[in-house]
């Protein structure tokens, strides 16, 4: 208690001495001048009162002439950096206590030297307030306080420096910022926003404003997923090996990790881990927990993955290298293995575009990661538009993989089931292709396409259970089955593409 | 000693299976089969589907257990039969090397999709023969060639037909130079056109004196280059001997009906 009180008085005493060797040094300047007391900017950045440089504004400034002075022209200069446009204007008040005056006067911008300049006919007398309203002129673009300069001249022909002016709190204007109020500006803008669900859901300012915060929200987020699933990938793989190994307790050790973890929300999962840890005085950066969650959680799902993988392939493989001398591990990591890469990579794609949503939930334990940056906008504005952005940055990874992972189901689909359909992409190809057609007797291709469509039906009916992992491997299980029966017809040039 | 018993003394067995039974579950697949094979003879299996053919195969390959009976390649034994009839196998480096002793052929082929022609036949002696890589690929290309699969090489299995795959799948098991080969159904799987391939190499094989055992529905093929068949029927051998013994004189009605179902 008493350490704070000192501390709030030796700033207090601080405070004191600097104000008074301002006062000391600065209070010279007025004696008998103008006296700029004003000097102020509309905020204009969109939803905050902050001033924003580089962008155009409304500046205030307001003097009022000394005793014994007589005032007939001020040239106000705005610092380095400001600039003046086409459409900026200056507006010029004389007020005599609540009075307005409407002395006769020149007033003009200069943009080359950002200089307002005003020239009265007749001197203002002492007493009197000159306001210069100055529309649509631009501050530096600089991270903190700008005071504007200049000269007045007297009746007498003297010209006197003014004084510093109060200065203005700038806000440094990204470039999204800058296009934002320019924006603003515009009708067309203005026409958009004035229907209410264009204005909540896709504000243009809004949508430009936002990019930046929530793309650096979306790196955290790709970042978690990018470190997390390659973690996973080896916890899977060790999981997938201890389900399908014959020793029992490491079989009934995996099935419990895949079990809980699988049939417990990872919602759940986040605030054990997040609520729990701290508890037992484990601290870990939120960021590396946020990995180790997600990692773990996937490793589950990938496990399941791996194991309906390997266990895909048909015997025959098992069984070939058995009777080549292979030792169990020979078999799996030289046959098994690259075989099982192939038929994984779709649903692992797709397991990584779960995860990868996933991370949003990490939100409700305060990561910051693209949705809370996207929220953080939301709760700031009231609109809906982050989220928008959002979901765009969602999908920006999401829609991409989603092909690649229907173009590769394709692609598997058509190698375990034999060649014959699409023979456009295969030009390279055709040679190899025609000859083994030669070779194939009528009947076998009758067959052979009977065969598929089979097979394609049971495609069809998995991808209709959306998404679940193990119907669409149990499908390549039936694809691999089916394969099996006839693979004496030969089977799909893209399996070269996957040899090592 | 007469002289039949002599030159058979001097003809080495390659693998002898002794009383084999093998279930599953309460279904007996084999009933006490006894089959020995000498160096350089061609036996032929033949009989119905499911009738046992394939899983007496599997057994002396090692792809099944059976529950009675030995087996043994040469003088190595693989499995024991206990006194009660039991069979008990030998550990896993016994097993590990009766494994190089032989050659299997299946009716899928069973070659491996990931790997080129020249790959799947150069694997397995590399790696579990430890065998020098060059004096291996040189093998393998003469094999290929010969074969008629020259210029194959680096092609993968799924680029070739049913007939070169199999012939692919020969090459493999003999490059690793087995004392026998078994076939299982080798052109099962084939077209009519592209068996006659596979059994052209497999005829060659015989003249060359490769010893092997083949279960097959090909009986002319069966005929021609056996030394002796076996007919199987319901897990047991119902009848053996030469090719004409069994198949142009059977002995047994239910080889007679086997055989008329085949003809007709």
């Amino acid at each position: 208690m008493s350490a704070s009180v000192k501390a709030a008085i030796k700033q207090g005493l601080f405070t004191a001495l600097a104000l008074s060797l301002v006062t000391t040094f600065v209070s010279p300047l007025f004696a008998g001048a103008l006296t700029t007391d004003v000097t102020t900017a509309k905020g204009n950045e969109t939803g905050s009162d902050n001033i924003l440089g580089g962008t155009p504004t409304r500046v205030t400034w307001e003097a009022v002439v000394d005793e014994g002075e007589q005032v007939v022209g001020v040239d106000v200069v705005y610092p380095q950096g400001s600039s003046f446009s086409d459409e900026s204007s200056i507006k010029v008040t004389v007020l005599d206590g609540t009075t307005r005056m409407n002395p006769e006067n020149t007033a003009s911008l200069d943009a080359a030297t950002t200089t307002a300049k005003v020239n009265f006919s007749e001197p203002l007398q002492s007493g009197l307030r000159l306001r210069l309203e100055m529309y649509k002129v631009s501050l530096p673009n600089v991270d903190g306080a700008v005071s504007l300069n200049g000269t007045y001249k007297l009746a007498d022909g003297t010209v006197k420096d003014l004084g510093a002016s109060p200065s203005i709190e700038v806000t440094y204007a990204s470039v999204a910022e800058g296009i934002s109020n320019w924006l603003d500006q515009q009708p067309f803008v203005q026409a958009w926003n004035s229907v209410t669900f264009l204005r909540l859901f896709f504000q243009p300012q809004l949508i430009v404003s936002s990019i930046p915060t929530v793309a650096t929200g979306w790196l955290i987020s790709l970042g978690l997923v990018l470190v997390g699933f390659p973690l996973a990938i080896p916890l899977g793989l060790i999981a997938a090996f201890m389900k399908i190994s014959k020793a029992r307790i490491l079989h009934i050790l995996a099935a419990i990790y895949t079990g809980v973890v699988r049939g417990t929300p990872l919602f759940l999962q986040i605030y054990i881990a997040f609520f729990g840890l701290p508890l037992l005085g484990i601290n870990i950066n939120q960021y590396v927990l946020s990995i180790l969650v997600l990692a773990f959680n996937s490793g589950a799902y990938l496990c399941e993955i791996f194991r309906a993988g390997i266990q895909s392939i048909p015997k025959g493989q098992f069984e070939a290298s058995r009777s080549l001398g292979m030792s169990g591990t020979q078999t799996m990591f030289s046959v098994i293995i690259p075989q099982t890469v192939r038929r994984v990579i779709p649903t692992m794609t797709s397991e990584f575009i779960l995860l990868y949503k996933d991370t949003s939930l990490l939100a409700a334990v305060g990561v910051m990661e693209l949705m809370l940056y996207s929220r953080s906008i939301v709760s700031l504005t009231g609109n809906m538009t982050p989220y928008i952005v959002a979901a765009c940055f969602y999908l920006i990874v999401t829609l991409p993989l989603i092909r690649v992972v229907g173009n590769l189901e394709k692609r598997l689909a058509l190698a375990d089931n034999g060649g014959g359909a699409p023979k456009k992409k295969r030009k390279g190809r055709r040679d190899a292709f025609s000859q083994m057609r030669e070779e194939i007797s009528s009947t076998t291709e009758t067959i052979e396409a009977a065969e598929q469509k089979v097979a394609e039906v049971q495609v069809e009916t998995a991808a209709a259970m959306a998404g679940d992992a193990s119907v669409a491997i149990d499908t390549n299980a039936a694809a691999a089955r089916a394969q099996e029966r006839h693979e004496a017809t030969p089977t799909d040039t893209d399996e070269r593409g996957d040899a090592s | 000693m007469t002289n039949g018993d002599a030159s058979m003394g001097n003809t080495r067995t390659i693998v002898s299976l002794d009383n084999i039974e093998k279930s599953f579950g309460d279904n007996v697949v084999l009933k006490d089969i006894s089959l020995k094979v000498a160096k350089g003879e061609v036996v032929s299996i033949i009989g119905s589907s499911g009738g046992g053919k394939s899983t007496l195969l599997r057994c002396a390959t090692l792809l099944e257990t059976f529950e009675r009976g030995s087996l043994a390649y040469g003088d190595m034994i693989v499995a024991r039969k206990e006194p009660d009839g039991r069979a008990v196998y030998l550990g896993k480096d016994i097993l590990k090397q009766a494994r190089l002793k032989f050659g299997l052929v299946f009716q899928n082929f069973n070659l491996f999709p990931h790997r080129t022609v020249l790959q799947n036949v150069m694997d397995a002696p590399i790696r579990v023969q430890k065998r020098d890589k060059g004096e291996v690929e040189k093998e393998a290309h003469e094999l290929l060639s010969k074969f008629g699969l020259g210029g194959k090489e680096n092609m993968v299995p799924c680029e070739l037909s049913g007939g070169q795959q199999q012939r692919v799948a020969i090459a493999r098991a003999l490059c690793m130079n087995p004392e026998i080969l078994y076939f299982d159904e080798p052109t099962s799987a084939l077209d009519p056109e592209l068996t006659q391939d596979v059994l052209k190499i497999i005829r060659d094989l015989a003249k060359e004196h490769m010893t092997m055992v083949i279960v097959t529905h090909e009986m002319t093929f069966a005929r021609d280059v056996s030394d002796r068949i076996v007919f199987i029927d319901k897990g047991v051998i119902v009848e053996e001997g030469s090719p004409e013994q069994v198949i142009d004189n059977p002995q047994h009605e239910r080889t007679r009906s086997f055989l008329r179902k085949i003809y007709d």
